[in-house]
């Protein structure tokens, strides 16, 4: 029997980018669902409970993203971190 | 975005004395002074402005690793430096453990490019453990030095 997998395709749309507060945000959230979540980039695929692997992303302002989870919350994981991209970290606060 | 692009040599840090995380970053500001990185009128504010950005949630990310930062108006450039703690200093970091590598990060504030460049450079480099390791048991400034230049020279696996 095989997990569920969920994916998603998040473009980032604040001026920072993925830099350290919001790779730390995503890797909080991540670490509420029990799913495996990944974040790719071209050939680069990286584990989204650690920040520093998101970081080496390099991952700017107006680049794609594309999520995976695996796992029975997959689909919620994905939800979490989707909301974050497109709230762009709540960025009014920098 | 290489270390050479940014880091002030002679501000770089192989033994801090500090115990705390203000004191890191006080220490680490003061070396950038002394090296003519920031004005010394600055250095309050800047300061200040670091502390700030850790208040929104640490810098500590994890491995033993900091990156503190803040944009100023003073820099026209993205400036920084490097410094090692041997004893390791508790920054509130996301895996609960000491930091022993600070890389500290001052960059205008109209071109977060640079600053996530310089991230993007140092997070691949410290995913290498072999960097890290050496960087961590560095004697002294031109050790760090040296490996920075090695890095930038693709020299750890990147």
């Amino acid at each position: 029997m095989s997990q569920p997998k969920a994916t998603r395709t998040v473009t980032i749309v604040n001026p920072e980018g993925l830099h350290a507060r919001a790779a730390t945000l995503v890797a909080g959230t991540v670490r509420r669902f029990q799913a495996k979540v990944e974040l790719i980039k071209g050939r680069q695929r990286v584990e989204a409970t650690d920040v520093l692997q998101m970081l080496s992303l390099g991952a700017g302002e107006g680049e794609q993203l594309q999520l995976e989870a695996l796992g029975s919350d997959a689909e919620a994981a994905l939800d979490a971190v989707t909301e974050l991209f497109s709230s762009k970290f709540g960025e009014n606060a920098e | 975005m290489k270390f050479a692009d940014f880091v002030v040599p002679e501000a770089i840090r192989a033994d801090l004395a500090a115990e705390d995380k203000e004191e890191v970053i006080r220490e680490m500001v003061q070396s950038l002074q002394n090296s003519g990185g920031i004005d010394s009128d600055e250095f309050e504010s800047i300061v200040k402005a670091i502390l700030k950005r850790e208040e929104l949630g640490s810098t500590g990310i994890g491995r033993g690793v900091a990156v503190p930062h803040t944009k100023h108006p003073s820099v026209d450039r993205l400036v920084g430096t490097v410094a090692v703690s041997s004893e390791g200093v508790d920054f509130d970091s996301l895996d609960g453990e000491k930091v022993y590598l600070f890389f500290l990060l001052i960059s205008p504030p109209d071109r977060p490019g640079d600053h996530l460049r310089a991230l993007e450079n140092i997070s691949r480099q410290l995913r290498d453990d072999t960097f890290c390791r050496f960087l961590k048991q560095s004697k002294t400034a031109e050790d760090i030095r040296q490996l920075l230049e090695e890095a930038d020279n693709n020299q750890f696996g990147s």
